[in-house]
């Protein structure tokens, strides 16, 4: 499906001040995998898997793992097609063990969570399947948990291109703007006590 | 993740010299180097970590695709650079790495240092709040401990050893021990110009507050990590920094929660003299039982992203006044009772689970409403139930405050063979030169209820609590006495009036325990008390009333009798006549009699913590004189108002709290330091 989002790719970084980094993929399909350039998976892992060892569809609301080589979920080994839920336990191959979230009810967006000690090329503290939006926040329902936050920042789409929307004056790239801004595939968003930084990943 | 630990030393008042002032508000999370930022040569920052005590900390990756922390430098350069310049060269497994320190075009110092993406040992703590299980505790204590020694083997304190300087790799069993920039040269370390105070209240060593900062100090917060590693608590908490820090100076911890073969180090470790601490890590590490073979490997403990351990943040304050120590030392946890420890713990777990991610809020609302449905619908069961059930309780916790015997204050439990250290052998020189002067005992009582206005919230409501119960128990007693005493009358009271005059005791007294409670931190201001007093009493009689009509009581009244037993004495005016119908006292009558009883007499004297004694008669004699005297004026039923009165003089001095007059002397020498 190649929904390629004209300003941000299909993948970018999102490095949040004080909290950490994640790679955000809008593509509703990634792949994850051994990082090996140039053919890595979406969710390229520094770890003994194949390039491609699973991959992970969002469909409407669900999202399905399919796996390519051995994969279990919650204990289960996954014969090609599996629903994951809210909180289940991934594992590829024989070390790497995921975490998936789907924090949000109202939110198609999920998250993953690296808990084998694996890291991704970058190195990121996790991953975010980012659907329609992505909420920053301190609330533990937020896709980037940002505990000493006071407010909620929202990501979205809109037109194919990342905006982000939340209560207030706030900065993008130096300048000063209100509730919602549009963001460029670089941009640095600076509020009160909060700012991040996009990176765009050339695919 | 690194950003836990350096977000907590901004809490601590910064060296004198280009130190903002203690009280400012707290800097904004800002950072000035955006993701993407290059402000070193070779390394471009990804995002801000967090603030140390000395500048931001970055994540960011070297041109060779690198992971590193970088850490910039902005005040206290020569003590920082010095710090790190002798810990550039350590090598150690456990100790988490410094590569170099570099200077930017702008004449900035960096730090480039090991980027962990592991959880902290605050972290691990977080998801453990009854404590890691003692292999593992051991595991990485083991770790840790050996990382410190190599820090003292090369003449490094840490000085601010916390679990949030502590990182873990679970799936390596591997920890690291970072943030040690901070460190002095053990012989520098005891310089007098050195003595701003690094460290975590929660870990530092009692010797601090002389300025020492010797290794000992390491070994002290080890031995509150190990501590913490094996029961999930501190050893010493508080709600104010001056709390801890006087726990810290004068308090034995509780061990009895550390397994038995643990006791005797950690007690050595948190010793208050550091002579009698080990004396070195390897030392310690000897006492303690081998670490699991091959290191821990733990069980996925997988940490939400961005929901580390938040900073605690209650410590900001500045270090308070000396005489809040002494607060502390009133703090002093009462022994728990088993029921109500179990009901506590089931709340905790019902709120838990109300919380929980199960409990969504639809669910919240039906359920919440269906709670108070059933319970509108069923009071007339239900309330009836719970009285009884609480004078159960009642009883049963006066019998076993009885036959318990109440620990000591601050009982300090020695572990066997071990010397239990005096409470306040910390400065040893000190203690002998306090002065002992003589206070007046008016000034000795102003201070003593300053004292008592300085006792946290939650202690003084514990403490009332604690006074309703016994009152209900021992009002109980005193309803007993006073039917016995009619009886000698041959006029034993009916049950529906022997309830009677138990509702109102309970109730007069609790009216008085919890405004005495109120008050008990102050002289005040009589008249107004006088006041309150009155509105309580005139609320006291038409509950009174109330309950008489419910319980079909009748308080008889036979004006004939009682002009026979007041003899000639003639009343020169007349009650209103809807005081009485047909010698049954009204709404008008209980509300003059208990409003004018409450209004004459200081009643909150009676539940003071500094009255002269816990129950004097002479007050019971006056109570029973005023009381008389009140139901003379208002032609009122004589005992059916003695009798309440000194029921309720006798239960309110027996369940107020009552400071002992050893406590009382106790507390003076404190005031003179």
């Amino acid at each position: 499906m190649p929904t390629l989002n004209r300003f941000h790719g299909e993948r970018f970084l999102l490095w949040v001040d004080g909290v950490g980094g994640y790679l955000v993929c809008l593509q509703p399909s990634v792949t994850l995998g051994r990082a090996e350039p140039p053919a890595a998976a979406d969710i390229p892992l520094i770890a003994d898997l194949s390039i491609p060892h699973a991959r992970i569809t969002r469909d409407g609301e669900g999202y399905t793992i399919e796996a390519f080589r051995p994969t279990w979920v919650d204990g289960r080994l996954v014969e090609r097609l599996t629903l994951l839920s809210d909180d289940c336990r991934l594992q590829l191959g024989g070390a790497v063990r995921l975490r998936f979230r789907r924090p949000h009810a109202l939110s198609a967006s999920a998250r993953l969570e690296y808990l084998s000690g694996h890291r991704t090329v970058p190195t990121t503290d996790g991953a975010v399947l980012m659907a329609d939006h992505l909420i920053l926040g301190a609330k533990p329902r937020s896709h980037v948990v940002c505990r000493e936050w006071a407010g909620e920042v929202i990501l979205f789409q809109e037109n194919g291109r990342l905006h982000c929307k939340t209560p207030g004056r706030f900065a993008v790239d130096g300048r000063p703007v209100r509730d919602r801004a549009p963001l460029d595939a670089a941009s640095r968003v600076q509020g009160e006590d909060w700012s991040f930084t996009l990176e765009p990943l050339s695919c | 993740m690194l950003e836990t630990e350096y977000a907590v030393e901004d809490r601590y008042p910064s060296p004198s010299g280009s130190s903002p002032p203690p009280h400012a508000a707290p800097p904004a999370r800002r950072f000035d180097y955006p993701g993407g930022a290059r402000p070193l040569e070779g390394y471009t920052i990804k995002r801000g970590i967090g603030h140390g005590g000395f500048g931001e900390v970055y994540y960011a990756v070297a041109d060779s695709g690198k992971d590193v922390a970088l850490k910039l430098i902005r005040r206290n350069l020569e003590v920082e650079l010095r710090g790190i310049a002798h810990c550039l060269n350590l090598k150690h497994p456990n100790l988490l790495a410094i590569y170099n320190v570099l200077q930017d075009a702008e004449g900035n110092y960096w730090v480039v240092m090991e980027y962990v993406a592991g959880t902290s040992l605050q972290d691990v703590l977080a998801e453990h709040p009854k404590g890691l299980p003692a292999a593992e505790a051991l595991a990485w204590f083991h770790g840790l401990a050996a990382g410190v020694g190599h820090l003292h083997k090369h003449g490094i304190v840490h000085r601010d050893l916390k679990p949030g300087n502590i990182f873990i790799f679970c799936e390596e069993g591997v920890v690291k021990v970072g943030d040690y920039g901070l460190s002095k040269f053990i012989a520098c370390s005891r310089r007098s110009g050195q003595t701003e105070s690094v460290g975590t209240v929660h870990y530092m060593a009692p010797e601090i507050a002389n300025g020492r900062y010797g290794k000992e100090i390491d070994i002290y917060a080890l031995g509150v990590i190990l501590y913490e590693m094996l029961t999930g608590r501190l050893p010493f908490e508080g709600e104010t920094v001056g709390e801890i820090l006087m726990k810290h100076l004068t308090a034995s911890p509780d061990l009895s929660d550390v397994p038995a073969e643990f006791r005797g180090v950690v007690a050595r470790a948190l010793e208050k003299d550091p002579e009698k601490r080990f004396h070195s890590v390897g030392e310690m590490l000897a006492e303690l039982p081998a670490p699991p073979a091959g290191g821990y490997v733990g069980p996925t403990r997988g940490i939400p992203m961005g929901q580390r351990a938040a900073p605690e943040q209650q410590h900001t304050d500045a270090y308070p006044e000396q005489t809040e120590f002494v607060a502390a030392q009133l703090a002093e946890p009462v022994d728990e009772e088993p029921i109500y420890r179990g009901l506590k713990r089931g709340f905790h777990r019902a709120k838990d689970f109300w919380h929980s991610r199960e409990m969504t809020l639809p669910v919240k609302v039906l359920v919440a409403t269906g709670l108070v449905v059933l319970v509108i619908f069923n009071a007339g069961f239900i309330v009836p139930a719970v009285i009884g059930l609480l004078m159960l309780y009642a009883c049963y916790w006066v019998v076993r405050a009885l036959v318990v015997q109440p620990k000591p204050a601050q009982s300090p439990t020695p572990p066997a063979g071990k010397p239990a250290s005096p409470p306040q052998n910390v400065a040893p020189g000190e203690r002998e030169t306090v002065v002992h002067r003589y206070y007046s005992a008016g000034t000795r009582r102003r201070m003593l209820r300053a004292e008592l206005s300085r006792r946290p919230m939650r202690q003084r409501v514990t403490e009332l609590l604690g006074s309703l119960l016994a009152s209900a128990a021992v009002a109980a007693i005193a309803t007993v006495i006073a039917a016995l005493l009619r009886s000698f009358q041959q006029d034993i009271p009916s049950l529906a009036q022997a309830t009677w005059l138990y509702g109102m005791t309970v109730l007069a007294s609790w009216s008085i325990l919890i405004a005495g409670k109120f008050w008990e931190d102050r002289e005040g201001d009589t008249a107004w008390r006088r006041f309150v007093m009155l509105v309580m009493g005139l609320g006291l009689g038409a509950v009174g009333f109330a309950l008489m009509k419910f319980l079909l009581a009748d308080l008889p009244f036979d004006p004939r009798g009682f002009r026979a037993m007041s003899g000639n004495l003639r009343l020169p005016w007349n009650v209103p006549s809807g005081f009485y119908d047909g010698g049954e006292p009204m709404l008008p009558a209980l509300s003059a009699v208990f409003g004018t009883l409450f209004l004459i007499l200081r009643w909150w004297r009676m539940c003071d913590p500094m009255r002269s004694a816990r129950l004097t008669i002479s007050s019971l004699i006056v109570v029973a004189i005023a009381a008389a005297g009140v139901a003379t004026v208002w032609e009122f039923p004589w005992h059916w108002l003695i009798l309440p009165a000194v029921a309720t003089g006798f239960t309110v001095q027996m369940a107020a709290p009552w400071f002992t007059p050893r406590l009382k002397n106790e507390s003076q020498p404190r005031w003179d330091e």
